[in-house]
C-alpha cells in the first residue's frame, strides 16, 4: 500500500484528537478494501500505477463517486459534498481507461453551519475509454441515522408540497448568492437530480459543479410524488464552460430518484454533435446506507 | 453588522442619503455656552431632527464650547437660530476637506466617522459605477496616502481605476501589484479587493506590518480589472467570463484575459475557438484591459510582487500554469504560498491548498502570473478565493467579509516576506 504525500487536511479548530486516530478509520477502510480490491481486479492486465497522483485527479474521481452516492441514495436532505480525500490510488491502461481507489471525507450539504459532520467514504471509479458514466462502488460511514434522514425527508416533501408553483424565472440562488429559505427545498431536489447527470457527464478530463437553477419549468405535486423539470447551470471546471441544461425528475421519499436530462453543449470543432441525452432506469434500492 | 477590529468602521449602513461631495461641504461651529440657559438652547437645537446635527464635542462645564457639525444643507438654519437667541459661535472647520488633508489625526477620526455612514456596505456586492464611487472616496478620505491611478480604459471605454498606495512623496518605489476581477463572474474578487483597499488605508499607520511594508514600497490595486465583463454580469449574464471584446469573423464575443498574457501565449489549457469561454485572443495582448496592466508594470520597471485574485476553489498558487514543471523559485514560492494558506486558516479554519497553477488547477497558458514571473516579478502568486464549488462563483454576500478578512491575512504574509527580502 503506498500512502502517497496527500496533504491531509490540517486539523480544524477544536478538532484535538491525535492525528493516528483520525486516520485510524479511513486506514482500517482501506484495508477492508484491498481484501475486496485484490480478487475484484480487472483480468486484463496493463493497469500502470500512477506512482503520484494528483491531488486534482483524485479529487475529480471522488467527486464522481459523490455524485453517485447522492444520486443512488435520493435523499436531497442528506447530500454530501467532498471535504478531502485521505487516500487515493490511481492506475491507466493502454486503453486510456482509469481507475481509482480512493478513500475521502465529506460534508453534510446543510444550511445550518451549526451541524458540520465529516463523514468518511470510500470508492472504487472506473472510467471506460475517456467516456463519461464512470462505473462506481462506494461505502460511506452513516453520518445520519436511517430513521432520522427519512424523517427529515418526508419534511422536506411537505414542505414542497406547500409551495406555490409560478416559479417561473427564479434563479436559485440570485446573483449575490443568497437562497430564500422557502425556496430552500428546491434547492436541495435540484442539486440531487444534478447530481446524477454530473456523475453520468464526469470524465477523468471533465469534471462539474452545480452553479444556478436557472429556471424552473414545473413543479407539480398534485399525486404523491414531486414532478420537478427546471434548468441547470453547470460549470464544467477543465474547460470553464457553463453548460445549461435541462432536467426532469421525479421524486417521493424513500423511492429510487427518476430523472432525465438534455444539456446543450457548446459547439466545439472536437466534438460532434453537442447535445446529450439520457435518462435513469429505475433502479434497486442499495441497502447499505 | 460590519466591523473593522481595527476601529476602523468598515460600517455595513444600507441608507444612502448624501454623496460623500456634500458631506465634505459640512462645516463644525464651536458654540460657547455661558450658562444654563444657553445649554438648554443648545439642547433645543441638537433635538431638531430635520437638521442632523452631530455633536462631536459636548460642553463638559459652562465655560467650555460645544463642537457641533453642522451639515451643508442645515448651515444656514442653525445660523439663523445661534444669531436669534444670541448664542456666541465661529466656524472652525469650514469643510470637511481640509480636516482630511492636515495633520489632525483626532479631527480626522471624527470626520472619517462621519463619512463612513455613507453608501457604502462592504458586505455587499455591487456595481461597478458604486466601486468606482466608493474608491474616489477612499482617496478623498485619505489624501496623503492613496492616489486614484487611472491607466486608460476598456473595450468598452470604461475606467481601468486603479488605487495608489504610497508614502513615497512621489518617488518611484518597489512595488506591489493586487489584480482582481480579471473574470467577470468571480465577484468575490473584487469585493475582496475593494475591502482591502479601505483596510489599507485604515490601517496605515495602527498596524505594524502594512505600516512598515508601505515605508519601503508602494502598493498599486486594481479591484475591477475587467469592467466590461464585470458590468455584463449585472445586466446580462451573471456567469460571464471574459472579455467584451468582438470577434471579428464570429458572432462570439469576448477575450479570456487570463489566457492573453505574453507568456508562452496559445500553449496548452487555452482554446483558438472564440466561442470558448479559454480564447486566448487573436494574439497576446490583444485585449486593451491587459495590455494597460502589462504596460504599465513593464513602464515602472520596479515591481517585485504581483498577486491576482479569482475564484473559486480556494488555493494559493505560484508559476508555472503552462506545464506542470516546476518553477526555479518554486521551492522558496512554495513556502510563501502555505505560510500564506496557514495565516489565512487561522482565521475562520478555511482550508487553501497549494502548489503550482498547472500542477493544481490545470494547464493555464497565457496567464497573468506566468507573464509576471517571466517578466522579473519573482513573487507572483495567484489565489482562488471561496468556495469549494458548494456556491462556487454566487458565494453569498455574508461570506465576503470573512473572505476578505482571511485574505488579507495571506496577502500581508506574503507582502511581509518581499518586503524582507527586498
Amino acid at each position: 500500500m503506498q500512502l502517497r504525500r496527500q496533504p491531509l487536511s490540517a486539523p480544524r479548530p477544536g478538532d484535538t484528537r491525535p492525528a493516528a486516530q483520525r486516520l485510524a478509520v479511513p486506514l482500517l477502510l482501506l484495508l477492508a478494501l484491498q481484501g475486496a480490491a485484490a480478487s475484484g481486479e480487472p483480468e486484463d492486465s496493463g493497469w500502470l500505477q500512477d506512482a503520484e497522483p494528483s491531488s486534482r485527479l483524485l479529487s475529480q474521481a471522488a467527486r464522481a463517486a459523490l455524485h453517485f452516492f447522492n444520486f443512488r441514495a435520493a435523499s436531497p436532505s442528506a447530500l454530501q459534498v467532498l471535504a478531502s480525500v485521505l487516500d487515493g490510488r490511481a492506475w491507466v491502461n493502454q486503453k486510456k481507461e482509469y481507475k481509482f481507489d480512493l478513500v475521502f471525507t465529506t460534508e453534510f450539504y446543510r444550511a445550518e453551519e451549526g451541524e458540520k459532520r465529516l463523514g468518511t467514504c470510500s470508492a472504487q471509479v472506473f472510467f471506460r475509454n475517456d467516456k463519461p458514466r464512470p462505473a462506481v462502488n462506494v461505502t460511506c460511514t452513516q453520518l445520519i441515522k436511517k430513521e432520522r434522514r427519512q424523517e427529515e425527508d418526508y419534511q422536506l416533501y411537505k414542505l414542497m408540497k406547500q409551495l406555490k408553483s409560478p416559479l417561473n424565472a427564479v434563479r436559485i440562488p440570485d446573483s449575490h448568492g443568497y437562497i430564500a429559505p422557502s425556496l430552500r427545498p428546491i434547492w436541495n431536489l435540484a442539486f440531487l437530480g444534478s447530481s446524477y447527470v454530473m456523475w453520468q457527464k464526469t470524465t477523468p478530463f471533465l469534471h462539474y459543479f452545480m452553479s444556478q437553477i436557472s429556471s424552473v419549468k414545473q413543479w407539480k405535486t398534485n399525486d404523491d410524488a414531486i414532478d420537478f423539470d427546471y434548468t441547470v447551470l453547470l460549470h464544467e471546471f477543465s474547460t470553464q464552460e457553463i453548460i445549461p441544461c435541462r432536467i426532469h425528475l421525479v421524486w417521493y421519499p424513500g423511492k429510487p430518484l427518476k430523472v432525465k436530462y438534455h444539456c446543450q453543449e457548446r459547439q466545439t470543432p472536437e466534438e460532434g454533435s453537442g447535445t446529450e441525452e439520457g435518462s435513469a432506469v429505475a433502479l434497486t434500492e442499495l441497502s447499505n446506507f | 453588522n460590519f466591523y473593522d477590529p481595527m476601529d476602523c468602521s468598515l460600517p455595513g449602513s444600507s441608507v444612502c442619503g448624501i454623496s460623500q461631495a456634500k458631506i465634505l461641504e459640512h462645516q463644525v461651529f464651536r458654540i460657547n455656552v455661558r450658562n444654563e440657559d444657553e445649554i438648554s438652547k443648545l439642547n433645543q437645537l441638537m433635538n431638531s431632527d430635520n437638521l442632523k446635527l452631530d455633536l462631536w464635542k459636548s460642553p463638559s462645564t459652562l465655560g467650555h464650547p460645544a463642537d457641533v457639525l453642522v451639515p451643508s444643507f442645515s448651515l444656514r438654519e442653525v445660523k439663523s437660530f445661534l444669531e436669534d437667541h444670541g448664542l456666541e459661535y465661529s466656524v472652525t472647520v469650514e469643510d470637511l476637506q481640509t480636516v482630511l488633508d492636515s495633520e489632525d489625526r483626532k479631527l480626522q477620526r471624527n470626520v472619517r466617522q462621519e463619512l463612513s455612514s455613507n453608501c457604502f456596505n462592504y458586505g455587499a456586492y455591487h456595481t461597478l459605477e458604486a466601486i468606482h464611487k466608493e474608491m474616489d472616496f477612499i482617496v478623498k478620505s485619505y489624501p496623503r496616502l492613496v492616489s486614484a491611478v487611472k491607466i486608460g480604459h476598456s473595450f468598452e471605454n470604461r475606467l481601468m481605476y486603479v488605487l495608489k498606495f504610497s508614502t513615497g512623496k512621489g518617488s518611484r518605489r518597489p512595488a506591489i501589484w493586487l489584480n482582481a476581477g480579471l473574470h467577470a463572474r468571480e465577484w468575490i474578487a473584487p469585493a475582496t479587493a475593494i475591502w482591502i483597499a479601505r483596510k489599507i488605508a485604515c490601517d496605515y499607520g495602527r498596524d505594524l506590518v502594512i505600516t512598515s511594508i508601505l515605508k519601503k514600497m508602494d502598493i498599486f490595486l486594481l479591484p475591477v480589472a475587467n469592467p466590461d465583463g464585470y458590468v455584463y454580469t449585472h445586466t446580462h449574464n451573471r456567469l460571464w467570463r471574459k472579455t467584451r471584446s468582438v470577434n471579428p469573423g464570429s458572432t462570439c464575443i469576448g477575450t479570456d484575459p487570463n489566457r492573453n498574457w505574453n507568456s508562452h501565449f496559445g500553449g496548452a489549457g487555452t482554446s483558438r475557438d472564440p466561442c470558448s469561454d479559454m480564447y486566448h485572443g487573436p494574439h497576446p495582448h490583444s485585449e486593451v484591459e491587459v495590455k494597460l496592466v502589462a504596460d504599465f508594470i513593464a513602464h515602472h520597471g520596479d515591481f517585485k510582487c504581483f498577486i491576482d485574485l479569482h475564484s473559486y476553489s480556494q488555493l494559493v498558487m505560484y508559476p508555472y500554469g503552462y506545464m506542470t514543471m516546476r518553477a526555479g523559485d518554486a521551492d522558496e514560492l512554495d513556502i510563501v504560498a502555505q505560510n500564506a494558506a496557514n495565516a489565512m486558516a487561522s482565521l475562520s479554519g478555511t482550508q487553501y491548498r497549494v502548489g503550482s497553477v498547472g500542477s493544481t488547477l490545470y494547464a493555464s497558458s497565457g496567464n497573468s502570473v506566468d507573464w509576471a514571473y517571466d517578466n522579473g516579478i519573482k513573487y507572483a502568486f495567484t489565489f482562488e478565493l471561496r468556495d469549494t464549488g458548494f456556491y462556487a462563483f454566487t458565494l453569498p454576500a455574508d461570506q465576503i467579509i470573512p473572505t476578505a478578512q482571511e485574505t488579507w491575512l495571506g496577502l500581508k504574509t506574503i507582502m511581509e516576506h518581499v518586503q524582507n527580502k527586498i
